[in-house]
């Protein structure tokens, strides 16, 4: 109301756009008019009050200067309380209205619209990589132009800091929770993301590339990136997309690939040679051994590197995603002159035609719709592909949604499949499993404790599960009167009943796992 | 000029009516090293200080020569990523020790050690502070504290910056509990040395001097007092958990075991914000004794200055949550915090306005201390307005964590708070070792770093306004520009703390003896001999205002000012008049 009027009032007057421009960047999101304005105001008035105080130093020390004529002070008073109430009123006044101006451009910033597009940041040392809502994984920061996009970001080991001044917003990301911001970008365009938190050796180089386009293209740019396995259609050699996840997944801060020391042991002939472990023995690197050193680092520690400081990679190299361990590992093999039959991957290095995995039932048809696509030039191919998944004459199964969903909702941050310990529960037997409740009482999670716990978290208090973490926000994307059949929020139930070796009738939703065919 | 006749220059008496004073009384190194001389003690603030000033300025200037270049000029790679990373580490272990060693160990003790402890029982007309070897134990706790962060530099440098932000303070290799245990232990001296502070204040005052007639120096050394005895307990508490989380995990910091780590953020910052206004207090407690002296004429609004110093002090305690605005604290709690913000940039600009109108129709004399005391209003306005602009919140979101932070705190802290100290002690200089200083090279040595000041921190702020984030080890080519400018501004800057080094040093040999009273302060401490002797004052003082200097004259004899008549309410002492 009052705050309106006054930035209403406000907003009417210029306050000198281009010489302000020097120092703020050119704002291209839906909050960088707002924030310009008040930084216009601020910056001129700080030009006002610093020239009138240097003004009055400078005039001051030459107008009344000690000569040797005039040795005494001239006769003013020492006090004047009109003059001290003015002087505290109207630096009063300014601030007042910059703090309302400010509070009311952020308390935008933290509501982001119902209607956002969804992406996952995953931070770690020194790396950011962004899930899409169709489950493509990327280091680049796609944005769409002229629709708000909904940030859910977690961090894997310590405070890092979202920041991206062309869009102005900023975030810290604080590891075992999910910090969310939203931003609408005005302009397509390449702008950079910046860590602004500082996290440790790399700090200064974690850093992404942010593409802001329109949303066709935005579209394609995220199916593209959903298949790392594939170039123009054409399946890559093994040890070609290693050398990708060696970037994606942050390898690279710690190992490095020509001999040079790093944080970790290099990688650079590797391979089948021979190392010391820190408890004396001599084992050679063979391939079981470099998929423990990569899947459970715990395990393992090779002499003379720190110990607890590889994180887990876990869950990005198990399961459905057991092929970038493959691939990791030809491309360890690739830099090695020791690399041998024992410590290549059981796989090929080339994948068979174009289905790149067979280790895996879900991962394929997860897999098929980025396979048609993958690389797609033409935007009517793409377009055909993405109709095809929701509603194409083969249905897909609900726990397969769910597995997307898993992803694409952020669970992936806080939720492992395999029983690791994450920041909650693991989803790994699970469902039909008795869970402690903090009041003491004991429950079975069936369909409707892991409806609750979904969209409604605040209502049960879990033992071991930290308070108020869990967001509340799944609510509104997976139930109530926009989703009338609540698919997503099945799907995803049918997919913990799939980790669980005591889903029963009781623990599945209601609904069917396959739909029925339209 | 008289001929040094031994190594100390304390073996020169530079008084001849009075060959005994603080500096002469005894002679012994123990004379000095257990001394209960609240002016030694200070001295030895002083020297230390200035050492551990040393040490993070040329860190200072390491840091500025790594970011002449965008790859880092001193610490870079060898061309691969994890080798640069590497190398960066080596980066982030001297700017930590830069923060942690000036905050710590220079801006927190350096004006309330060093000068309050010298200047304030003379302010009072007293022998001593209340407690003299509690004092001393603050000195050595003090000392204790920088020998222990020495020794965790040794073993393995602290690469967290001076925050120690967790969970990257658990998890680094570096030797962190030893330095949170040094700085456990400063801040126990910063907890002894307030409460004598206050004590004293409370207790020594001479008759006839009630609180609104002591000088504002006083004023702000109780204000930091304050604060010292009420908010550094709960940074040694945060310290404590810290190692306990480290050596333990207990769990409370740490997420992997259920901690928070945002917990850290709000301890941490509920002591160093107030810890701001422990570093600016005395400073401005300083500017508010120098302007009046050299405008000749009585400071203004004395209430309002003295006020406006607790005003500070007590929402100081309540602004803390600025420091956090972007790590997901609710909304409407940064929006109190933000408020807040904003009440607390008033009291400061009550002063600057105050300061201003003590000029207003003065006979101003521009000697080295009048310069920087306006230096000092300069910067501290800069400073003062780049951190209302950081308590809007939607400002803040486009500033936080950037180089506009750093040059912001840089010039509160450098151009405030290091610009009062050094203000202080070119007005306390004479007093303290009875010698003057080259006025003509102490006036260029001001302009020279004022300017270096502010060729290195204006580009900052630019830069940062920009989007470069603080803590860089490298960065992106297009800030290269902003980021040499900075550099050559260091640069500047340490070649006028050469020069002042260098006179400082040569008047302690060669500098003409200092009269009772140079600048004709009307304050305590200018009644007795320069330097003063072990028990202060012949004769207890009598108290007048502190800032009429309607009765000092210029005599050009002694090249000081004496009393011309005594006023019938108050005998001066002998020492005084010459």
């Amino acid at each position: 109301m009052s705050v309106t009027t006054i930035s209403q009032i406000l907003g009417h007057m210029n306050f000198g756009h281009t010489l302000a421009a020097l120092w703020l960047p050119h704002g291209e999101s839906t909050f960088s008019p707002p924030v310009q304005f008040l930084w216009d105001f601020w910056y001129w008035m700080s030009v006002f009050f610093t020239l009138l105080i240097v003004g009055l130093v400078v005039f001051f020390s030459i107008r009344y200067r000690y000569t040797k004529n005039r040795t005494i002070a001239d006769h003013s008073p020492s006090h004047n309380n009109p003059l001290e109430i003015t002087w505290t009123a109207i630096p009063l006044i300014i601030v007042m209205v910059m703090f309302a101006l400010g509070f009311k451009t952020y308390m935008n910033m933290d509501s982001p619209p119902a209607n956002s597009y969804n992406i996952h940041v995953i931070a770690q040392k020194w790396s950011w990589t962004f899930v899409y809502e169709n489950g493509a994984i990327s280091n680049t920061l796609y944005l769409p132009v002229n629709k708000p996009v909904k940030l859910n970001m977690t961090s894997k080991d310590v405070l890092h800091g979202f920041w991206i001044p062309d869009l102005s917003i900023q975030r810290d990301v604080v590891p075992g929770r999910v910090m969310t911001t939203w931003v609408e970008a005005t302009h397509p365009g390449k702008y950079v993301l910046q860590c602004a938190e500082y996290c440790g050796d790399g700090h200064s180089e974690m850093r992404a590339n942010v593409v802001v386009e329109a949303y066709p293209k935005f579209q394609r740019q995220i199916l593209a990136a959903a298949n790392i396995f594939e170039e123009d259609g054409k399946p890559l050699p093994l040890a070609t997309v290693g050398k990708k996840l060696y970037t994606t997944l942050g390898c690279l801060g710690c190992h490095s690939v020509d001999g040079s020391k790093g944080t970790g042991p290099t990688w650079k002939d590797l391979a089948g040679s021979k190392e010391v472990l820190a408890n004396g023995r001599t084992v050679s690197v063979n391939y079981a051994f470099l998929k423990t050193m990569i899947t459970h680092p715990g395990r393992v520690l090779i002499k003379g590197f720190p110990a607890g400081v590889m994180p887990s990679y876990g869950s990005r190299f198990t399961g459905k995603n057991v092929k970038n361990l493959y691939a990791v590992v030809w491309y360890i093999n690739s830099l090695s002159k020791y690399a041998n039959k024992a410590s290549e991957p059981p796989v090929p290095n080339l994948p068979k035609g174009s289905e790149p995995a067979s280790s895996s039932k879900s991962g394929s048809a997860a897999a098929t719709p980025a396979t048609a696509t993958a690389g797609a030039k033409a935007p009517a191919a793409a377009a055909t592909a993405v109709a095809k998944v929701p509603a194409g004459p083969k249905p897909v199964p609900l726990h397969v949604l769910g597995a997307k969903l898993y992803t694409s909702l952020g669970c992936i941050g806080c939720h492992t499949v395999n029983g690791q310990p994450g920041v909650g529960p693991t989803w790994k037997n699970l469902a039909g499993y008795p869970q402690k409740l903090t009041n003491g009482k004991t429950v079975i999670a069936d369909y409707q404790f892991l409806r609750t716990m979904i969209i409604d978290p605040g209502k049960l208090d879990v033992v071991g599960v930290p308070a108020g973490v869990m967001p509340t926000m799944y609510k509104y994307q997976l139930s109530g009167k926009k989703h009338p059949h609540e698919t997503k929020l099945n799907a995803l139930i049918w997919y913990i009943n799939t980790l669980s070796n005591r889903s029963s009738k009781a623990t599945q939703p209601p609904v069917p796992d396959v739909p029925a065919a339209k | 000029m008289t001929t040094v006749t031994g190594s100390n220059f304390g073996d020169t008496p530079v008084v001849p009516a009075k060959p005994d004073n603080y500096l002469t009384h005894g002679k012994t190194i123990s004379s000095w090293l257990l001394t209960l001389d609240h002016k030694r003690i200070g001295i030895m603030y002083l020297i230390t200080a200035l050492l551990a000033f040393f040490i993070g300025g040329m860190l200072a200037e390491v840091i500025r020569t790594q970011l002449l270049v965008p790859q880092g000029l001193v610490f870079h790679g060898t061309g691969s990523v994890a080798s640069s990373y590497a190398a960066y580490r080596y980066y982030n272990q001297v700017f930590t020790l830069h923060g942690i060693i000036m905050v710590f160990l220079v801006l927190i003790p350096i004006i309330p050690g060093a000068l309050g402890n010298f200047a304030l029982p003379l302010l009072l007309g007293a022998k001593d502070v209340a407690f003299p070897k509690l004092n001393l134990i603050s000195f050595y706790l003090y000392v204790a504290g920088a020998v222990l962060a020495i020794v965790s530099t040794v073993l393995g440098a602290v690469d967290t910056g001076w925050t120690f932000y967790t969970p990257f303070s658990i998890q680094t290799e570096s030797y962190v509990v030893v330095m949170v245990l040094g700085i456990f232990l400063v801040g126990f001296s910063s907890i002894f040395t307030g409460i004598n502070f206050m004590v004293t204040i409370h207790k020594l005052r001479p008759p006839g001097m009630t609180w609104f007639r002591m000088p504002l120096f006083l004023w702000s050394i109780y204000a930091t007092s304050l604060i010292q005895v009420a908010a550094t307990p709960v940074v040694g508490i945060t310290f404590v958990l810290l190692m306990m989380e480290r050596v333990m995990g207990i769990g409370i910091f740490n997420p992997a075991l259920g901690g928070n780590p945002v917990l850290f953020q709000e301890f941490f910052w509920f002591y160093s914000h107030p810890a701001v206004y422990i570093m600016i207090l005395p400073a401005m407690g300083i500017v508010s004794e120098i302007i009046p002296v050299f405008s000749r004429k009585h400071i203004f609004g004395y209430e309002f200055i003295a006020l406006s110093s607790l005003a500070i002090a007590l929402i100081g305690f309540l602004v803390w949550g600025h420091h956090i605005f972007v790590n997901g604290q609710s909304a409407e709690l940064d929006a109190v915090f933000s408020f807040l913000t904003f009440i607390v940039a008033v009291p400061s600009a009550i002063k600057v306005w105050n300061w201003l109108a003590t000029m207003y129709k003065g006979a101003i004399v521009l000697k080295t201390p009048m310069l920087y005391a306006l230096s000092f209003i300069v910067l501290f306005t800069i400073g003062g307005l780049t951190g209302v602009v950081l308590g809007a919140l939607s400002e803040d979101v486009v500033l936080h964590d950037t180089y506009f932070v750093v040059g912001h705190f840089h010039y509160v802290m450098m151009g405030g708070t290091l610009i009062g100290f050094i203000a202080g002690l070119h007005y306390w200089w004479p007093k303290m070792f009875g010698r003057m200083y080259n006025e003509r090279i102490a006036q260029w040595t001001c302009v020279i770093l004022f300017i270096g000041i502010n060729l290195t921190f204006f580009p900052q702020l630019m830069v940062g306004a920009d989007g470069m984030p603080r803590r860089y080890a490298s960065y992106l080519p297009m800030y290269q520009p902003y980021m040499i400018v900075s550099t050559i501004g260091a640069y500047i800057q340490l070649v006028a703390f050469l020069s002042m080094a260098s006179y400082l040093m040569h008047s302690l040999f060669y500098g003409k003896k200092a009269p009772v009273n140079p600048w004709g302060a009307a304050s305590l401490d200018w009644e007795t001999s320069s330097p003063p002797p072990h028990d202060n004052f012949e004769t207890t003082p009598s108290v007048g205002d502190p800032y009429d200097y309607a009765d000092l004259v210029f005599d050009s004899g002694i090249n000081g000012y004496v009393r011309t008549e005594k006023p019938a309410d108050s005998p001066i002492p002998v020492t005084a008049r010459h």
